[in-house]
């Protein structure tokens, strides 16, 4: 049952966050511009908004997964310290 | 971003943004693209019958008969925005009372860049008739050859093709029969 909880969050750590949003910035910008250059030369509006699905099909294929490279610098949790009573005193 | 729903949750706010910038600006480029045909009308024969009136056939009223003759190259219409072309001819004339008609007698929609060469003879589709039921009044009326195009994205935008040089009478009414 965790095994699936897992799979269904796809946790990334937080430097892979910034990389998937740095990505998703960069391609989805460069696809409305390519798309709609490509359409206008070729003049055909299908190869416009077929170029932009595919970049968009090929952009959840990288970002939403949780790949290996966006989980290479778990967090660093400090060890955990016995309660002692010295603490309090 | 740190689960898989919210990277969906993420991406999809700058993807919406993005997709209404790209039909915005395929909106836009319609306006790159000024062409402007120009074609030929002619009016082969108008006649003026008496009928019935088709919802009350008790009635009569007279009816206008047109046949033309249009000749037109609609290609340079067509660009990548273009979803169709409407197509319409159109009877404009002033009535006695001083008030301006028009009727659209012949309509065609124009799909694709093949079929924009519009060459044909024809007889009007729908009815040219008066209001008051009688050509009698009325002033020479001017037909001419209008065009809408209809993009994919964007603003719709009208034209005019061809126009008769001078307004055509209507002659007098004749029975049917004759």
């Amino acid at each position: 049952m965790p095994a699936l909880q897992e799979l269904v969050e796809g946790r990334i750590d937080f430097k892979g966050q910034k990389k998937t949003d740095d990505i998703v910035r960069v391609v989805l910008i460069t696809s409305t511009v390519l798309s709609f250059v490509v359409g206008f030369t070729l003049s055909s509006l299908k190869i416009t908004l077929s170029t932009f699905a595919l970049c968009t099909v090929a952009l959840s294929l990288v970002v939403l997964p949780p790949w290996p490279m966006f989980n290479k610098h778990p967090v660093k949790w400090v060890p955990s310290q016995e309660h002692s009573p010295k603490s309090k005193g | 971003m740190h689960s898989i729903y919210a990277r969906v949750n993420g991406v999809s706010g700058l993807w919406s943004t993005c997709i209404m910038v790209l039909l915005a600006a395929v909106a836009l480029s319609s306006f790159l693209f000024n062409a402007d045909p120009k074609g030929d009308l002619d009016i082969v024969s108008l006649k003026v019958f008496h009928s019935k009136t088709r919802r009350y056939p008790f009635r009569n009223e007279e009816i206008s008969f047109v046949k033309f003759n249009i000749s037109t190259d609609f290609t340079p219409l067509f660009n990548w925005n273009t979803k169709q072309l409407f197509v319409y001819l159109e009877a404009e004339y002033t009535n006695a009372q001083g008030v301006n008609n028009t009727v659209i007698l012949w309509d065609r929609i124009v799909r694709r860049k093949e079929q924009a060469k519009i060459d044909v003879v024809q007889k009007d589709k729908y009815r040219l008739r008066d209001l008051s039921g009688s050509f009698r009044d009325v002033l020479p009326a001017q037909y001419s050859l209008k065009y809408n195009v209809m993009p994919y994205v964007g603003v719709l935008s009208y034209g005019e093709a061809a126009r008769t040089l001078e307004p055509i009478d209507f002659p007098e009414a004749k029975d049917s029969v004759s």
